[in-house]
């Protein structure tokens, strides 16, 4: 697989925890407009990967490049500002505020009216801008919100009527749709989404399939950890499969769900729940 | 200079154990109660004042001889430390993280000022006559009771050590303190665990109030917080929840206190505990034993803040509350007048404080520190000559600038530690000023400080100060909730939802929180200066660790990060003592029963949080 | 602050109401008429608790005899005495009340520096003398011509404590532990001037700070200095710490106090330690002088025990006032112009009270010194 020309790169990710090393000299290379997805069992290593790529978390070794930018190690907001945006596995919405704000956070790399880069008083004008509110910011907030706006509406009529409610009062399956909404009103190069449909029931899977669908069908370069792999054979440009911290399988649907590696990962591990139907269905899918 | 070597650094050696060895003590039931409550208990140390004066009743009062002194003084404080579980922790299971810590606050308001009444401010002696062994070592001697502390310590450490990792209930004290759902599974009664440990805690820290008074020979009702603070920092060295650590922290806090002495003398003695705290906290949050540096899973912020929803009060309202409260003066009482120039003056700071701990969501139990430099700020530049209009605007910004840059090491911090943090860094800088004579003259404080005035307008008197301090509070509110209603509003208000995420989405939340200690350093500077134009002499304890606690409460009682809440609580927190005035002795007794009525029952606060 | 020595507060004399008017029983036989009143600003709670239950006891002795002695002029004399907790906050919205108040005449207090010299400007501006009993910080006064004291100064007693130690003791390496406040801090300097210009030398000189408890490492540190004498400018309750634990490090040397540690308490927490500790003292029970004597039985057979320094100042305080009014008259003015010309008078602390109208402060009062023999403070011989 040709590195060269990739949009991200990642090689020799290494992330060790006391004993065990979560994650094992992964290489994991996208390029623009591919849809890449990460299966594995239970404590893979999955997660820990996005963290690493996406800064929440150190690693020990390797290196991260997005468009031959050095971005390894950096932290969490610069990564953000580099356009790499992603949701959490467990839902991170900021509860207290309500869908807009929460969306509004998503373009805050974006601000430029509101924002100062003059050293040493871009505190103080950034302070006086908010009070003040001179007309470009005043039109960068309206425009801002417009686009939240649009953005919420991909979501159909889940998330508009609700918009200024706080998302705490949102149901489950809402609060992972405030989620991707956030990320993508970031602009991102690539977005990374942690098992979106975690917790879901069918028909809410099935639609959000449908909007990660459409957002594939936009050019958009994703990357996604999913357990559910019927999903992922259908979205997926090309499929990595992950044990114990390694990459064991890494091409495209057909080929990873014959990978006899990757169906005895599963079955290895059908004691974990939720693995148990991932290992069927990836048996069902190489039928 | 001589030579460091020839200092008698043995005889520092044992002076620093003597001194640790109390430390220790305080600190292992500190540790117990982290470990299983996940909680610092500030009325920790008002339980060893109530142990002390409970031995003192058995056994000067009443001539009971030592053993049965223990005793009493064991159950006594066992009993207080189970009724604090049960009235005033165990209500709060389901509120914020930081609502049992301020319950803890209110608390040891109460039992101090119990003591306080019924045995009165004055120190007592304590003689109990303990074998009238002294040996010596080094060039001192050190008796019975030095070893009966330290053994003491070492036993209990040793106790409850085997209790928690040898025995049944003590399994599922640890099992309660690792993961309180599995434990309610396996059909453990969490509350009853809790209940035993506090118990277990009281117990210790009133038996420790007896020993220390025997020590010393000498009991006051004021030793509370001082004592608990060193225990506090003990258990930040030792591990919050390390019980055996908690030990070699308090001995590693007399050391360092006592080599502190030998190198640079009496009056640095507390900024050396304050100054280990806050490196602690930096560098190894888990204690110098922790193994390794353990990382959470997914490293969870949370909030602080229970689910918001402010009472939204017209505008109409607003404006006729903020003309009723112009009127004040028309009632032709300067003593109300000053009242609640007093009142407002709170007010500003608790604007302050209500943004960083209700909005950003960092608890900060130092708050007066801001006030004080804001104060001398304008003291210093005043007495040199500017105007004072001059010099309250430069003092504001002196406390923007350096309240954005003392509290950055805070920054980093998270839950509990903020508030530990952000009250180090009160006491820090007190004690800067304490001993930074050449600047702040020392303890002898700033004398002669001109008096209000704008532009040659003289603003002294009672009235003309009113209404400019009552005009900054308008204006600095109006500004706050603009500022809230911008991007910044909503950019604090996620860190404080959840710093990762925000992180997540670019928010640098190190900048956004510096420029909110900066808009905060602003209002509390200019806080501080108007105060000290207004009392013209002021020193390093006028803006103490108590002010910063009634600030932090005025903040609760309005709603966290609601500003008309904190003005209206200021209002009401400055003014009733002044109803009150027939309360007289037992005014703190109320305000401490406030707080923990406030929390358990409306958390939120009168005005809700925002 | 203030000098203290002080006696276990009686609870008897604490009521609840934060208001007091002194009412006294005997009062209403021999005056009549609208009261003359004094206000009162200090503490009734909080940690300074126990010096307004002090104040009160020494003025409610001083008013029974006043007012059974006819009152001001036929009038009685009371007070009124409002809580500032000795927080400036407090002190200064009292200051308002009484500056308000026209029945108020003169006000007495604050306790601490802080406290009263936050609300002088006020009292400077609402022209109402402020009289100041505990507040021997050298710049209280100074704020204007109706700030008064009669607190004995620092600039008096240190000189006198420094002659003691060198001179009558004959010291010559001192080492000097101070309170590390405006009053240990301000003690200290003066007794290092004036025990320089006595040709000692001073090898040590330790601040520490108000809720100290611990001092073995500071007096491991004294005794690498190598004195011969350990100089306390401290309270009673800090001074019987450092006693007892110089005890346990086995420093041996002579100690003198300031006349804070003058109290039943410093011996009590002392314990053995006391022994041999010298004391310089401005009051003394023990003292033969009249006024000494007619003031400690009254205050004996009124409270049952015997009186300290602060109820003495409370005492002497009110019966000045008393004896000023009496000459000069009772408005506000009045007071103040009679401040600076009363003479003559003769009070249980100073012999006679006249009041520097430069300073507005009194001078002259007359030292004993005491040392602790066999549990009690004995008048020293050489
Ligand atoms: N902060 C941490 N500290 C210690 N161990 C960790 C930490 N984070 C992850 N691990 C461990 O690293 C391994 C990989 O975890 P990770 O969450 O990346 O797995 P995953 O593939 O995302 O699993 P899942 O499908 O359950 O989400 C697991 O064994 C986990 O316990
Ligand atoms: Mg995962």
């Amino acid at each position: 697989m040709a590195t060269e020309g990739a949009l991200l790169s990642a090689t020799g990710i290494t992330r060790r925890f006391g004993g065990i090393t979560a994650v094992d000299g992964v290489d994991l290379h996208v390029r623009e407009g591919e849809f890449l997805s990460v299966i594995g069992p239970n404590g893979a290593g999955k997660t820990t990967l996005f963290n690493l790529i996406s800064g929440q978390d150190r690693m020990d070794a390797g290196r991260v490049t997005l468009e031959g930018r050095d971005i390894t190690n950096l932290t969490p907001h610069r990564i953000a500002e580099n356009g790499i945006a992603r949701t959490f596995q467990h839902g991170r919405v900021f509860g207290n505020l309500t869908v807009m704000d929460n969306v509004l956070i998503g373009c805050h790399t974006r601000l430029r009216a509101a924002r100062s880069r003059v050293p040493v008083l871009a505190p103080v004008i950034e302070i006086l801008r908010a009070l003040i509110r001179p007309a470009p910011v005043r039109a960068e907030d309206a425009a801002m919100r417009a686009e939240a706006r649009d953005i919420i509406a991909t979501f159909g009529d889940r998330l508009t009527p609700r918009i200024d409610q706080p998302t705490y009062s949102l149901s489950y399956a809402n609060r992972r749709r405030v989620e991707i909404a956030r990320a993508l009103a970031l602009h991102p190069r690539i977005l990374i989404l942690d098992e979106p449909t975690a917790g879901m029931n069918e028909s809410e899977t099935a639609e959000m399939q449908q909007i990660i669908g459409d957002l594939k069908a936009q050019g958009r370069t994703i990357l996604l950890i999913e357990h559910k792999l019927n999903m992922v054979m259908q979205l997926s440009d090309r499929i990595m499969a992950m044990d114990n911290g390694k990459v064991i399988a890494e091409g495209t649907p057909a080929q990873v769900r014959n990978d006899p590696r990757v169906i005895e990962a599963y079955l290895g591990h059908s004691s974990i729940g939720g693995t148990a139907p991932a290992a069927k269905s990836l048996t069902e899918g190489a039928q | 200079m001589e030579s460091l070597l020839s200092l008698p650094w043995f005889d520092f050696t044992i002076s620093g154990v003597v001194i640790g060895s109390i430390y220790a003590l305080m600190a292992v039931g500190l540790a117990l109660i982290f470990g299983v409550a996940n909680l610092i208990n500030f009325a920790h140390g008002s339980v060893f004042t109530v142990g002390s004066y409970i031995g003192w009743t058995c056994a000067v009062a009443l001539g009971l001889p030592l053993w049965a002194t223990v005793l009493v003084v064991a159950a006594a404080g066992g009993i207080v430390g189970a009724l604090i579980e049960l009235l005033a922790i165990r209500p709060l299971n389901h509120q914020s993280r930081i609502a049992p810590l301020l319950a803890t606050i209110g608390v040891g308001l109460i039992l101090d000022q119990i003591v306080h009444i019924i045995f009165g401010a004055n120190p007592r002696a304590l003689p109990v006559s303990l074998p009238n062994l002294r040996f010596s070592i080094g060039s001192g001697t050190i008796g019975a009771i030095d070893i009966t502390i330290f053994v003491t310590g070492v036993i209990s450490a040793l106790a409850l050590y085997l209790f928690l990792f040898h025995s049944k209930l003590g399994m599922a004290v640890r099992a309660t303190a690792q993961d309180g759902d599995a434990a309610r599974q396996m059909g453990v009664g969490i509350n009853a665990i809790n209940m035993t440990v506090f118990g277990i805690a009281g117990a210790l820290g009133a038996i420790a109030g007896l020993l220390v008074g025997i020590y010393y020979n000498s009991i006051d009702p004021n030793a509370s917080f001082e004592i608990m603070l060193k225990g506090m920092v003990a258990i930040v060295i030792g591990g919050m929840s390390n019980v055996p650590g908690a030990i070699g922290g308090g001995l590693i806090l007399g050391l360092i206190e006592s080599y502190g002495i030998a190198l640079f003398g009496a009056s640095y003695r507390d900024l050396f505990a304050f100054a280990v705290l806050l490196l602690m906290l930096l560098l190894r949050p888990n204690g110098l034993f922790a193994r390794a540096h353990a990382r959470e899973a997914e490293p969870m912020t949370g909030t602080f803040v229970t689910r918001a929803k402010p009472v939204r009060i017209p505008a109409w309202a607003l404006v006729a509350g903020a003309v009723l409260i112009a009127l004040v003066p028309a009632l032709g009482q300067p003593y109300l007048t000053q009242v609640m120039t007093n009142a407002l003056l709170y007010a500003l700071a608790a604007m302050s404080l209500t943004l960083v701990a209700g909005t950003l969501g960092l608890i900060s139990i130092g708050h007066a520190a801001l006030l004080a430099v804001g104060a001398y700020a304008s003291a210093l530049l005043t007495m040199a000559g500017l105007p004072v209009a001059l010099g309250l605007v430069l003092a504001a910004a002196i406390t923007a600038v350096l309240g954005a840059a003392l509290t950055y090491p805070a920054f980093r911090l998270r839950g509990h530690y903020v508030a530990i943090g952000t009250l180090a860094i009160g006491e820090i800088v007190a004690l800067v000023i304490l001993n930074w004579t050449s600047l702040t003259h020392g303890s002898m404080g700033l004398y002669g400080i001109p008096p209000l005035e704008l532009f040659g307008i003289p603003l002294f008197s009672t009235n003309a100060s009113y209404w400019f301090v009552l005009a900054l509070v308008i204006v600095f509110a109006l500004l706050q909730m603009r500022l809230l209603s911008s991007h910044l509003g909503r950019t604090w208000r996620a860190i404080r939802e959840d710093t990762i995420a925000a992180e997540t989405y670019g928010v640098a939340s190190n900048y956004y929180k510096g420029l909110a200690f900066g808009f905060a350093g602003f209002v509390a500077g200019i806080s501080g200066a108007v105060s000290a134009h207004q009392f013209s002499y002021i020193n390093y304890d006028t803006f103490n660790l108590l002010t910063s606690v009634l600030i932090l409460t005025i903040v609760i009682l309005g709603g966290l990060g609601n500003v008309t809440g904190a003005i209206v609580a200021a209002i009401i927190v400055a003014g009733l003592p002044e109803v009150f005035r027939t309360l007289a002795e037992y005014r703190m007794l109320f305000y401490g029963m406030a707080l923990l009525l406030l929390i358990r029952f409306r958390p939120q606060g009168l005005m809700g949080s925002d | 602050m203030t000098i203290l020595s002080l006696t276990r507060r009686s609870f008897a004399a604490m009521t609840l109401a934060g208001t007091v008017a002194a009412l006294s029983g005997a009062a209403f036989g021999q005056t009549s008429g609208e009261p003359v009143l004094i206000g009162v600003s200090g503490p009734l709670t909080g940690p300074q608790a126990q010096y307004g239950a002090q104040w009160k006891q020494g003025f409610d002795l001083a008013l029974d005899k006043i007012n059974a002695e006819g009152g001001i002029n036929g009038r009685p004399l009371q007070y009124v005495f409002q809580d500032s907790q000795n927080d400036p906050r407090q002190s200064i919205a009292i200051a308002q009340k009484f500056i308000s108040d026209p029945k108020i005449v003169v006000e007495v207090g604050d306790f601490s520096s802080t406290a009263s010299m936050a609300a002088s400007p006020l009292y400077q501006r609402g022209r109402l003398v402020q009289f100041g009993f505990t507040n021997s910080h050298p710049d209280f006064t100074k704020t204007g011509d109706y700030m008064w004291s009669n607190t004995v100064p620092q600039t008096q007693e240190q000189p006198l404590m420094a002659d003691f130690a060198t001179k009558t003791l004959g010291l010559k390496r001192l080492a000097v532990l101070h309170l590390n406040t405006d009053w240990g801090t301000t003690a200290k300097n003066l007794f290092v001037d004036a025990a320089k210009a006595n040709g000692a030398e001073v090898v040590a000189t330790e601040g520490y700070l108000p809720d100290e408890k611990d001092f073995r490492a500071t007096l491991t540190r004294v005794r690498a200095a190598n004195p011969d004498g350990i100089i306390l400018e401290s309270y009673y309750a800090d001074g019987a710490l450092i006693v007892r634990q110089l005890r346990d490090l086995g420093i041996d040397l002579p100690v003198v106090a300031t006349g804070s540690v003058y109290s039943p308490d410093f011996l009590s927490l002392a314990g053995d330690a006391a022994e041999g500790v010298y004391t310089t003292v401005y009051f003394t029970p023990n003292s033969p002088r009249p006024e000494v004597r007619e003031f400690v039985e009254g205050f004996e057979k009124k409270f049952g025990q015997e009186p300290n320094s602060f109820n003495a100042m409370a005492y002497d305080t009110i019966n000045t006032l008393a004896a000023v009014m009496r000459q000069y008259g009772t408005t506000r003015e009045d007071i103040k112009s009679g401040l600076g010309q009363i003479s003559g008078f003769s009070s249980v602390i100073f012999p006679d009270v006249s009041f520097d109208p430069e300073t507005r402060r009194v001078s002259g009062p007359q030292m004993t010194g005491l040392v602790v023999r066999d549990g009690a403070f004995t008048l020293y011989e050489q």
